[in-house]
């Protein structure tokens, strides 16, 4: 049962990919495949009204050529490298992974972690989980990091505090229940110092 | 529990510091303290142990330790931007006391009060802000009204 399902699935595909006989007929192979695997080939060329919902709403996008991809790949990467050459890429900024949050950083912003960090007050940490980096007209997406030789971003701890009081209360009324909890979380201020690139790119 | 009527304030640093270099932000310490008081006995050990090495760790502070016939010792810090908190030490150990020192040397004397965001940006946008034709190819061509539709 199962072969000879696949097989007349296999000759309905077969159908549809060799011959084109109308554009209508693929679009119905390709919505619902369940649909020709499951019924005989005779049914397949059955008329079907074109409807809203017979193709997809959005124009066929033509598929690139493999050897166009690769040139126009290539003419990215020099442009970008020319451009990073040139030093004329303007303000860079990055996104950043730290203390389990992703941040959107650039030179001289100010970062606030909600906990403590194993640097005194004035240490030069580098930040090394760099998940993007974009100039005014460029961007590097990392899959999904970034490597450290070719980005650099840095930053000064400044500050070590305190969180403000944060009141937790529980209450039950009619129940005398009540429990309040105060919590105070340590806090560290990040002052962003660097976000660099090396001007090479492979 | 909302936290909408606690007063707030936005992420800020005093004189844009560290942009350069790091510059501590306490700039006077005075321990206040009693010669015979039993609540100010953490406070002569800590005078006695780690007044002078702190002083010699942070030479942008001054440390003044005074004592005055008082029933509750206190330490009052004095920052750059003008904030005085003063922290009563009364019968704490002279552990504990180094550590309060210690983390008021770390605040920079802005409010500890709710803050709205944890980041701030002078430049929020670099490639300017998205709108719908923001990376449109331009292949497609100019934007124009729909067909049939005049």
């Amino acid at each position: 049962m199962a072969l000879t399902l696949r097989r007349a699935f296999r000759s309905g595909w077969r159908l549809c990919g060799n011959t084109f006989p109308s554009p209508l007929q693929t679009r119905i192979g390709f919505l619902f495949p369940a649909v020709s695997g499951h019924q005989s080939i005779s049914h397949l060329t059955r008329y079907v009204p074109e409807t809203s919902l017979s193709r997809p709403p959005w124009p066929e996008v033509p598929i690139i050529d493999p050897m166009e991809e690769v040139k126009q790949h290539q003419e990215v990467v020099q442009k970008i490298n020319s451009s990073l050459a040139s030093r004329e890429y303007g303000r860079l900024f990055a996104v950043v992974h730290f203390a389990s949050r992703q941040w959107k950083i650039t030179n001289e912003d100010l970062i606030l972690i909600e906990n403590h960090i194993d640097a005194d007050c004035g240490d030069r940490i580098r930040l090394e989980k760099v998940l993007l980096i974009g100039g005014e007209d460029f961007t590097l997406i990392g899959r999904p990091l970034l490597s450290g030789d070719l980005v650099r971003v840095e930053a000064t701890v400044i500050e070590k505090t305190e969180s403000s009081p944060k009141v937790c209360m529980r209450f039950w009324r009619r129940h005398r229940y009540q429990r309040k909890r105060i919590i105070i979380q340590p806090q560290t201020l990040l002052r962003i110092n660097t976000v660099e690139i090396a001007p090479s790119l492979s | 529990m909302t936290s909408r009527g606690t007063p707030s304030r936005f992420l800020q640093s005093v004189l844009q510091n560290g942009v350069g270099r790091y510059v501590c932000q306490l700039k006077r310490i005075s321990l206040i303290f009693s010669k015979k008081g039993q609540s100010s006995l953490g406070a002569r050990e800590f005078i006695e142990e780690g007044v002078v090495d702190f002083a010699k760790k942070n030479p942008g502070t001054v440390v003044y330790v005074s004592p005055q016939s008082c029933r509750i010792p206190k330490i009052v810090a004095e920052y750059l931007n003008g904030t005085v908190r003063e922290e009563a030490i009364t019968m704490k150990s002279s552990q504990d006391i180094s550590a309060l020192v210690k983390k008021l040397t770390e605040q920079s004397g802005l409010d500890i009060i709710r803050i709205r965001k944890p980041f701030h940006t002078d430049s929020p946008s670099i490639q300017g802000q998205w709108h719908p034709f923001t990376n449109r190819p331009p292949s497609i061509g100019p934007v124009k009204p729909r067909d049939g539709q005049a």
